[in-house]
């Protein structure tokens, strides 16, 4: 599933370390998700949306997996 | 500027991962050697220890160095730090040394229950069936706490490590009820030799460490 987390991240200018702590997992979670490696459960998908402050069909995109 | 300032996070990743090879490939050096003088001071003979034997002490060996190192390193914010996660540049907050602790604590517990039988046995032949009770009573208690100090760790680990967890029990199960059914239907029809469950159980391990190293690679556990 691809997402768009590090774009957001990137826009605050945080570091995957920054994101880590703020969602309370690690940061190779991070970077996990970030590259595919990892989709996310709905509780950290809805845990991402609400720290972005979008929907969670704006930020992670199953069709094109 | 001064050359370390200069220094990239890249870098220094690749420098924590190397230095961390080093200290493992010391650390195994430095257990052969102390394995192979006390073979030849008559400390312990592994004469007739089979390869389930052999592969349980090698086994133990590792577990039981690389958890003292993590229990060392627990000590240090920045060397849990770097321990956990090569690329970090800061100081591991103190749950992280916890979990980190309680890891090498795991692994430590580990490396004596798997090196304990098999040492005892060799150590004292024959083993009087007092002093076999009281290993295995020891073995059970180290059994009963490491138990614990799973749950834990898993209570505090985050979800991905605890999805890799659940994958890789669920491959070893696959990968071992595979191999044990097909090597159990070859004994029965006397094509293959019988296995001990000690011989099963160093085959599980060794299993259980190659899968779960390989899982933590592909999630970026290196």
């Amino acid at each position: 599933m691809k997402n768009r987390l590090k774009v957001l991240r990137a826009e605050r200018d945080w570091s995957q370390a920054d994101l880590a702590d703020r969602l309370e997992v690690s940061r190779q979670t991070i970077n996990a998700l970030e590259t595919g490696k990892y989709d996310p459960s709905l509780p950290l998908a809805f845990r991402i949306a609400r720290l972005f402050g979008q929907p969670i069909e704006s930020i992670f995109d199953d069709e094109a997996a | 500027m001064n050359a370390t300032s200069t220094r990239t996070p890249l870098g220094r990743a690749n420098r924590t991962r190397l230095a961390m090879m080093a200290a493992g490939m010391v650390a195994g050096a430095l257990g052969a050697v102390v394995g192979i003088r006390a073979a030849e001071g008559g400390f312990i003979s592994l004469d007739g220890l089979g390869w389930s034997g052999h592969l349980g002490l090698w086994l133990a060996m590792v577990l039981f160095i690389s958890g003292l190192f993590c229990v060392a390193a627990s000590f240090s914010s920045r060397l849990t730090a770097r321990s956990l996660d090569p690329e970090s540049t800061g100081a591991a907050r103190p749950a992280q040394m916890t979990f980190y602790r309680l890891q090498g604590a795991v692994l430590v517990l580990a490396g004596l229950m798997m090196g304990a039988p098999v040492l005892a046995a060799q150590l004292v032949d024959p083993m009087p069936p007092e002093l076999a009770m009281a290993v295995m009573a020891a073995l059970v208690a180290a059994s009963i706490s490491q138990t614990a100090l799973n749950l834990s760790l898993w209570t505090r680990a985050d979800e991905m490590m605890r999805r890799m967890i659940s994958e890789v029990g669920a491959i070893c199960f696959w990968v071992l009820q595979a191999l044990f059914f097909l090597w159990a239907a070859a004994e029965v029809l006397g094509l293959a030799p019988a296995l001990s469950s000690w011989d099963l159980m160093t085959v599980l391990m060794t299993a259980y460490l190659c899968i779960s190293a390989g899982a933590a690679y592909a999630r970026g556990y290196h």
